[in-house]
């Protein structure tokens, strides 16, 4: 039997999107919590207005980069199963991996002639696998604040700076990682990096709104920009 | 009004809430990723077997397993209580929510590591959440086939997107706090070249959840050291 009938299936649509929608919900649920408690603690309506506008331009542009990171998976492994699996908890090389591996250990190769049972297998597969950190985090994300607090000495003070210097660290890894491929990626992070930096030191004596606001999406469509043409 | 008042609503009621509702709704999450499998399963009756699942998953976590535990504990300052709980639900970790939550709390200038950081950050990745859902519906509606249609030119520029913006959001951070972010290039250059020539081969696996831990770990410890001293002198000198 054609698996792609199976993977393009009504039932599959709906438990896939059954997946989406709880997505939605805890983020909808989690926005409306965060909303009403900002006006308590003194956030102000502007603060959060750019932190939603920011937060689309930083989501629209890497967003893309999935989509068309997805045509592959779903050549393979239909459209509900991408659908879900790149909503929820996955992420584009994680998936092929796990699809791949479970394609194979269910006795084909991913792609558009498997049997129905490699494409079952991937799908269980790409399940299992992705367990892992989301248990870790229902179970113990209010230990690792516990953990902070330790790194901080105690002392509260010194919380912005451990999460300060966390942030440092993860970005110098992400950064550098690219930059270490030597191709096409390491002209963007390396054009990103020089186009913010500029921006940001000069705008240190100028103090300019609108180079606070948009020296990010500047950086980052430029260092794209310069990465294809160079 | 004093300050500590401002920020009860914070620590008694949100924080406590968003643990309930995290734990609740990824604890759910974990059983609703299950649905596809059983529905291929029970509802079409292909039934792969076990050992093959297994063997599957042995490979799969053999190469993953490691980062279940270091990705949430290193993303952790960075994402928040809130934002760990929603990040590790909706993945997509960190091409998406690290530089939705630094980008968030930069444009609404809060302080990371702080309630209003915290809060803003949970705000940022809601959104950024939703956004990505909507966009991934329109490809999957749009199907593979006029996906595929796209230009190699223009999913190469935006695969270069990520990149960039991991190059911007560094040089924000090295700008904003230069002797950390020297720190920061030196250990990840570092650790990075000693890869390359293959001196991390005595690390069972691949050796990527190394180098995380490095950049990230490394740099909190001595970024902590010359910051705190920092912050004596600035007091002495007052």
């Amino acid at each position: 039997m054609e698996y792609l009938k199976i993977a393009n299936g009504f039932w599959l649509w709906v438990a896939c999107g059954l997946g989406v929608a709880w997505v939605v919900f805890q983020s909808v649920l989690f926005l409306i919590k965060s909303i009403k408690v900002s006006k308590e603690i003194g956030i102000t309506k502007t603060q959060v207005n750019s932190a939603v506008k920011t937060s689309i331009v930083a989501t629209i542009g890497p967003s893309l980069g999935v989509l068309v990171g997805m045509v592959a998976l779903l050549v393979s492994m239909g459209g509900p199963v991408s659908w879900f699996r790149l909503s929820y908890i996955g992420s584009v090389a994680y998936e092929m991996f796990a699809a791949e591996i479970g394609a194979q250990a269910g006795g084909g190769a991913l792609g558009a002639n498997m049997s129905a049972t490699a494409f079952a297998t991937g799908v269980w597969v790409m399940t299992l696998g992705a367990l892992g950190s989301i248990l870790i985090t229902a179970l113990f994300t209010d230990k690792m604040g516990k953990l902070e607090n330790i790194m901080a000495g105690g002392r509260k003070e010194m919380l912005p700076i451990i999460a300060g210097c966390a942030m440092c660290g993860t970005f110098s890894y992400l950064c550098m990682d690219r930059v270490f491929r030597f191709n096409s990626q390491t002209t963007a992070a390396l054009s990103g990096f020089i186009i913010m930096a500029v921006l940001n030191i000069w705008n240190k004596k100028l103090n300019k709104k609108w180079i606070r606001n948009w020296s990010f999406t500047i950086s980052m469509f430029a260092g794209m920009l310069i990465s294809i043409v160079a | 009004m004093n300050n500590k008042n401002d920020m009860s609503a914070y620590h008694n009621k949100y924080i406590p809430s968003i643990i309930k509702w995290g734990r609740a709704t990824n604890l759910i999450g974990v059983l609703i990723a299950f649905l596809p499998g059983l529905v291929c399963t029970a509802v079409y009756g292909l039934k792969p077997q076990v050992a093959a699942v297994i063997g599957g998953f042995i490979l799969v976590a053999s190469s993953e397993a490691v980062f279940w535990i270091v990705e949430p504990i290193s993303y952790f300052p960075t994402l928040g209580i809130p934002g760990t709980y929603m990040s590790f639900l909706s993945g997509n970790i960190s091409n998406l929510r690290l530089p939705v939550s630094l980008a968030s709390q930069t444009a609404a200038e809060v302080e990371p590591g702080t309630e209003k950081g915290t809060v803003i950050t949970a705000i940022g990745i809601g959104v950024s959440v939703i956004v990505n859902i909507l966009i991934l519906t329109f490809g999957v509606i749009l199907g593979s086939s006029i996906l595929s249609l796209i230009p190699e030119s223009v999913i190469n520029a935006l695969t270069n997107i990520v990149p960039a913006l991991f190059g911007a959001l560094f040089a924000q951070n090295v700008v904003s706090r230069p002797k950390t972010g020297i720190v920061a290039i030196v250990l990840a250059c570092g650790i990075m070249i000693l890869n390359m020539l293959g001196l991390l081969g005595w690390v069972p696996g691949d050796p990527t959840y190394v180098i995380m831990i490095v950049c990230v770990f490394g740099t909190i410890l001595i970024g902590r050291k010359i910051e705190a001293s920092d912050m004596e002198k600035a007091k002495e000198a007052e």
